[in-house]
């Protein structure tokens, strides 16, 4: 196994919540490896979200060692900064909330790729941004429309490839597909794991749905109010829980082939 | 187009407390143009019983449960088919059937205690009584204080314990049949199996009948009795939940290829093409003929009929030629 691109070591994340600070995040540690995908899973409240956001550096109250590519992301200099927000990309639950209604999807594309100095032009951007939608399995026409006239499904794809026409190797998704329906969420599953296969791409998968961890991650982590229950191969996890409160989140899960043999 | 019941064939001796037939729903955009949004929806709602209905969003899932009880927007109508409660049932909202929806913290009124927004739906009957009958609500969907949670407000509570209250709030008129809309989906998991589990105990209790709507088919293969599915606002196939063993529709085989699973071979997940039709663009023929693998010309031109075979029923052109049970 090559090294890790991110490793973690005693990350804390603390809000204030008047006079007292509240840990969100309690000391949690661990490495992902280049090309893997990471589970991070659990239920609201475990501190998965903040762990999410002090991971690309956008928690502020964030201490501990977030390490990415040797580098230390919680210490960055503003110059290393802006090379990373390039490198780790961070891909949201609801795709409409994180589109902008006003700007049609080339043009906010086009945004992205002017923002990094990436395209010197509009014809570049133009060029580009059809290719980054061609890699996410989207004609390049839908450049041409605004968002409200993509479905739930398209929308993620246009922000994978928003994620992704940056260059980035790293992805931090949260809840990448809760929003979606079965059938369509399956598709981006899919479209998430052929980016890893294909393009190397490392990612964190935050999310709560221990079935689709299963399918999707190579190692987990198991949440709990801020802390980590248990870590390991999902594969590992998933056939046999040891902590209990996992053990919990397992049987807890409606299972069709479970409850179907239970019934029969 | 034949009745689609699909209980004709299931031997179930428990009562029919309502009997949906021929259910339609049209959406009015402006005068003289009907939408459809719900067609031919046949259900045999039983006490004791759970029926789901299952299917994506936008398929016409919601639209049915709000036409049990009237809850449509002002522009829709049921305005096919009927509603025929069994003899006795007093049909009045609130008394024949009661609602639980997805998310509680929205349903709650946040300036009025849980005891007050209960007591306002209690039926004539409890008013002498209105202290007691609060409190045995609370005990019955499993809360051991009910004194305190009468007095708290909604965002004291957590979202499992709110949607508790809605469950009390919807038993207050001793309803025959209860519509659970999405009704732990907005739970965390472990939550989700408390409130499923009340809901089954609270079914043995009280004998209601359930009509529970959801996206979730692990939540149907662990509640239901008969299922439902519904794609573009038509039912496309209906039996009893171990039909999901062996779908004959491409719609359900396909969402059940589509689903993550906790057992079995982990690779890739096989999505269905293409998204579920916007109302009012529902596709000529069988609605689900522009994502189907086995769609030929006839889907796309007319209307697959319903075919019932031993308690089963389905609408696919490409089942039924020679039996396809």
């Amino acid at each position: 196994m090559s090294a890790p691109l991110l490793t973690v070591d005693n990350l804390r994340v603390t809000y204030r919540v008047g006079r007292r600070r509240v840990a969100a995040v309690k000391g949690v540690s661990f490495s992902v490896a280049r090309g893997q995908c990471l589970g991070i899973v659990g239920e609201s409240g475990s501190g998965k979200s903040s762990l999410a956001r002090a991971i690309l550096a956008l928690e502020p109250a964030a201490t501990g060692q977030v390490i990415f590519a040797g580098e230390d992301v919680l210490k960055m200099s503003r110059a290393a900064r802006q090379v990373f927000r390039r490198r780790a990309q961070m891909v949201f639950q609801d795709p409409l909330g994180s589109l902008n209604p006003r700007l049609k999807i080339g043009a906010a594309l086009a945004e992205v790729l002017r923002v990094h100095g990436l395209a010197r032009n509009r014809r570049e951007a133009a060029a580009q941004t059809a290719a980054w939608l061609a890699t996410v399995g989207l004609d390049a026409e839908y450049a041409t429309r605004f968002p409200h006239e993509l479905s739930g499904g398209q929308r993620q794809r246009v922000n994978l490839a928003r994620a992704l026409c940056v260059g980035a190797e790293f992805l931090v998704a949260d809840e990448p597909v809760s929003a979606l329906d079965v059938s369509v969420q399956a598709q981006i599953l899919n479209l998430l794991k052929t980016l890893q296969t294909e393009r190397s791409i490392t990612w964190v998968l935050i999310g709560h749905d221990l079935a689709v961890m299963r399918h999707m991650a190579d190692e987990l982590v198991v949440m709990q109010a801020g802390d980590v229950m248990e870590r390991g191969q999902a594969a590992d996890i998933l056939a046999s829980p040891q902590h209990p409160y996992t053990r919990e989140l397992v049987a807890a899960v409606p299972d069709v082939d479970r409850a179907l043999q239970r019934r029969a | 187009m034949t009745a689609t019941d699909s209980s004709t064939g299931v031997k179930d001796a428990a009562e029919i407390v309502l009997a949906v037939s021929g259910l339609g729903v049209g959406y009015y955009p402006r005068a003289g143009e009907r939408w459809e949004v719900v067609a031919e929806v046949n259900l045999n709602l039983r006490a004791g019983r759970t029926v789901a209905l299952v299917g994506e969003s936008g398929c016409g899932k919601s639209i049915t449960a709000a036409a049990l009880g009237g809850l449509l927007p002002r522009n829709m109508q049921r305005d096919r088919g009927e509603l025929r409660w069994a003899a006795g049932v007093d049909a009045r909202p609130g008394r024949g059937l009661a609602y639980v929806f997805q998310d509680p913290g929205e349903c709650l009124n946040p300036v009025f205690t849980i005891g007050n927004q209960i007591r306002e739906v209690l039926p004539p009957e409890d008013f002498r009584d209105a202290s007691a009958r609060l409190t045995s609500l609370l005990r019955t969907v499993g809360f051991t204080e009910p004194e305190r949670v009468l007095a708290s407000y909604p965002h004291q509570l957590s979202g499992g314990m709110q949607q508790r209250a809605m469950l009390a709030m919807a038993l207050a008129g001793r309803p025959r049949v209860l519509v659970a809309d999405e009704p732990t989906t907005a739970l965390d998991v472990t939550v989700q199996a408390k409130i499923l589990q009340l809901l089954g105990q609270l079914q043995r209790q009280e004998n209601l009948a359930i009509l529970l709507i959801t996206h979730n088919l692990g939540v149907v293969a662990e509640m239901a009795d008969e299922v439902h599915v519904m794609y573009a606002g038509h039912i496309v196939e209906s039996g009893p939940v171990a039909l999901l063993r062996n779908p004959q529709h491409p719609y359900v085989q396909g969402l059940l290829q589509a689903l993550p699973r906790l057992h079995g071979e982990a690779g890739r997940l096989v999505g269905i093409p293409g998204t579920v039709p916007p109302l009012g663009r529902r596709p000529t023929g069988c609605g689900f003929h522009p994502r189907c693998a086995l769609a030929r010309e006839i889907c796309r031109t007319q209307e697959p009929p319903w075919r019932e075979s031993q308690g089963r029923g389905v609408a696919c052109w490409a089942r039924g030629d020679r039996g396809w049970a």
